[in-house]
């Protein structure tokens, strides 16, 4: 009996040390870098820095304009797919979810370039539209990820909940709006945080299409291709931080929500 | 023409990198070419890294044989084999070559700061300057300097040219070619499509934020490249007028002028680039040799090397593009092998082994093996060795049928004695502004090409900075009418959630 809890401890212990090799160690890096200047010393210019420059700050915004638009547009595409998927009769509805996941099987940089050739071809010269390509990009790499989830919280979703709105007189305008749209809330918010956080930072989707604003990604890139590795640490910090506060703020309604559905 | 490419090769790399997706993810790649060992001798282990894809690989097929008069070139196996073979032949030790490469100078320079330990290294001259600066750098033994010996094939055969740069550049009192062995070099210059643009046009750095392009030209993805061509557009009356080109002391104001970073220069570069931002079709580093191709843009800033390989890829499908180099300026860059003090430290064996690697690849039948995979144009002109002449006129020396041919005169490079007559290529009349132009510039263009010094810390961070303005957008541009949505936005649901809470403080 001692011998077999001891081992299965022991089990835990690679975990244990991958999480501190690949998590915990370099987020201490990370911290060091970023509180400390050129001669180790600490200093909080790097974070009043960020705050203060009109470009760093800037490049926030466009990285939240760019992500709140491809998330938007996501959603809009995706939500009326998920429904109609979940609700349909048909028989070849695997099929059909499956051809919206298929990109995601291939490779990422093959299929905008791909992309990038066919909005060449409708857009005459491609370098005309460079935030509506991002968001076309971004949209087409990650509307997998909103269909998904939103889609499968639908389909559990239970009939009968439904059929007794019905009864009792709502229409079918009404029944979405106050039956199905609330209960299909945790299904958006996983959606929205596997869209928003990535169309944030993911700058090789603009660099492939030519869009030469910097986004948060590319933006610690230059910091480090600068041997400014205290500001680029600071940045990719400071990021973490809005990430944190995003999970933060979804999780704890994601919980409220579930709460309310069975309060339903 | 008998140059073909070595199109497999290339388009693998090319699509690995594109794979690999960002510039950043592509560190590194490494190839350990080990041997078996031998206990009984000594085995040196000599750590090299280089640019990807900027070293004779081998395989060949029969039919890339480089047939010149003074034998048959073909590469059977790796550079890097070779030299480990020869080596041993040479000077009875076994050297075992860990070979690794990288990105971009700046992805080297981190890996040096974080404690990689290489040998021999190959960055490009601001590097190589910024190393020295640093006292990084293990100086070139004098034995690698004495011509006398057979194997120092660097010495012997070092373009006089390159070599008197190499003289004639110094940092902090000790000049370059002290540390630094040259390895390729070439010229910044513009490929274009001349159906589309006219010469006189791409004969200037203003072809960028020329309006009539617009959207349709491509510039580089790096700060000193873009600063560069920038200095070269805003000052193009000074550096063209015949009072500057004339005056005594034209090379050194040339030089002056071109790394001007004056806090006026650099805000007047920084409106520059952001105008060229709105022009241009994009910054770029690899994207633009494709885009040339498919027509995408019809000008595309580009280095003398990979000119060479986007005009030969277009004439494969029929597209004939040309080359031409800046009336205000070009960079005169290199790539050189230096080795560094935390490899090579006090060990003489080690230091021995990688001097006999330059001298291996300095030899004129493999520099010429070099130049045919990778493109670029290495520093080697053979010295009493005429094949590195004899490669470039079987490249583009002109057919007997052949109409219109033009003497391109190459003295410069090749000899010290600049009115010597043997070192002219008979070309087709095209190559003097073709893939002949852009691997082996003429004298002229080489009278105004400026190196690019290292910037200083100060410095540095104040053109960064000026590059960080350009790429971002500024937080002042940010219209009106999108802050009052966002308030709307907040406002609107800063109150649902108040409204949310209240519901449900009742409800409980």
């Amino acid at each position: 009996m001692r011998k077999f809890s001891f081992s299965r401890k022991s089990l835990g212990v690679p975990y244990a040390l991958f999480l501190f090799v690949f998590v915990i160690a370099p987020l201490l890096v990370l911290f060091y870098y970023a509180f400390t200047d050129g001669q180790g010393q600490f200093t909080i210019a790097n974070l009043t820095g960020f705050f203060t420059n009109p470009n760093t700050l800037g490049t926030l915004c466009y990285s939240f304009a760019l992500a709140i638009v491809t998330t938007a547009v996501c959603l809009l595409l995706a939500y009326p797919i998920a429904y109609i998927l979940a609700f349909s009769n048909i028989k070849s509805k695997s099929v059909i979810l499956m051809l919206f996941v298929m990109p995601m099987w291939i490779n990422f940089s093959l299929r905008i370039t791909a992309l990038k050739e066919v909005l060449t071809v409708l857009e005459g010269n491609l370098a005309m539209h460079p935030f509506l390509n991002a968001v076309i990009g971004m949209t087409y790499d990650f509307l997998p990820f909103m269909i998904l989830p939103i889609y499968t919280t639908i389909s559990r979703l239970d009939k009968a909940l439904r059929e007794a709105a019905m009864d009792l007189g709502a229409n079918e305008f009404e029944t979405f709006l106050k039956i199905t749209l609330p209960l299909s809330v945790p299904g958006i918010i996983s959606g929205v945080s596997m869209v928003f956080l990535p169309a944030m930072t993911n700058y090789v989707v603009l660099d492939m299409l030519y869009n030469s604003t910097y986004i948060m990604g590319s933006l610690i890139g230059s910091y480090f291709a600068a041997y400014n590795w205290h500001g680029g640490s600071m940045i990719a910090l400071i990021l973490l931080g809005i990430i944190c506060l995003f999970t933060l703020l979804t999780g704890g309604s994601e919980e409220e929500n579930t709460r309310g559905g069975a309060l339903l | 023409m008998k140059k073909k490419i070595r199109t497999g090769m290339t388009l693998a790399a090319t699509v690995a990198l594109a794979v690999s997706g960002y510039p950043y993810a592509s560190l590194t790649g490494s190839y350990a070419f080990a041997e078996e060992k031998d206990t009984s001798a000594k085995e040196v282990t000599l750590r090299v890294c280089n640019w990807e894809e900027y070293i004779d690989l081998g395989d060949w097929d029969e039919d890339e044989t480089i047939d010149l008069e003074s034998g048959d070139i073909i590469g059977e196996n790796s550079m890097v084999k070779d030299f480990e073979e020869w080596y041993y032949e040479t000077y009875g030790v076994k050297v075992n070559v860990e070979y690794s490469t990288f990105g971009t100078n700046e992805d080297l320079y981190n890996m040096l700061t974080l404690g990689d330990v290489y040998d021999l290294v190959c960055p490009s001259e601001y590097m190589i300057m910024k190393l020295m600066a640093e006292d990084r750098l293990v100086p070139l033994s004098d034995h690698f300097f004495d011509e006398t010996d057979e194997n120092n094939y660097y010495s012997k055969g070092v373009s006089p040219y390159i070599r008197n740069i190499f003289e004639n550049n110094e940092i902090n009192g000790e000049t370059w070619g002290k540390y630094a062995a040259g390895y390729m070099w070439g010229l910044t210059g513009i490929v274009y499509n001349p159906e589309e643009v006219s010469e006189e046009d791409a004969r200037s750095w203003k072809i960028l934020d020329n309006p009539d392009y617009k959207r349709q030209v491509t510039i580089k993805d790096n700060v000193r490249d873009s600063y560069f061509a920038a200095v070269g557009a805003l000052k193009s009356d000074l550096l063209t007028s015949d009072s500057f080109r004339n005056d005594p002391d034209y090379r050194q104001k040339l030089v002056d002028e071109m790394n001007d970073t004056s806090p006026e220069t650099i805000q007047a570069v920084q409106d520059y680039l952001q105008d060229v931002k709105n022009n241009a079709y994009s910054f770029e580093t690899d994207s633009g040799k494709a885009d040339m191709i498919t027509g995408k843009v019809l000008a595309n800033y580009q280095w003398s090397g990979d000119a060479v390989y986007t005009m030969d890829q277009a004439e494969e499908d029929g597209v004939f593009l040309d080359y031409a180099v800046p009336e205000e300026s070009t960079n005169i860059y290199f790539d050189g092998w230096v080795m560094l003090k935390s490899g090579i430290g006090e060990d003489k064996d080690k230091q021995q082994a990688a001097e006999a690697f330059i001298n291996f690849n300095s030899r004129p039948d493999n520099a010429i093996r070099n130049m045919y995979y990778i493109g670029y144009t290495s520093v080697i002109s053979g010295g009493d060795d005429p094949r590195v002449f004899e490669y470039a006129d079987w490249n583009y020396g002109a057919e007997d049928e052949e109409e219109e041919t033009v003497d391109y005169d190459l003295a410069y490079f090749f000899t010290e004695d600049t009115d010597s007559e043997d070192y002219v290529i008979t070309a087709p009349a095209e190559q003097a502004r073709r893939q002949l132009y852009a691997q082996y510039p003429d004298a002229d263009a080489m009278e105004r090409s400026s190196i690019m010094i290292y910037f200083d810390d100060a410095q540095n961070q104040a053109i960064n900075q000026m590059w960080v303005s350009v790429r971002c957008f500024n937080i002042h541009d940010v219209p009106a009418w999108i802050w009052t949505i966002t308030a709307i936005l907040v406002i609107v649901i800063l109150v649902c959630l108040i409204r949310n809470m209240k519901k449900k403080h009742t409800q409980n």
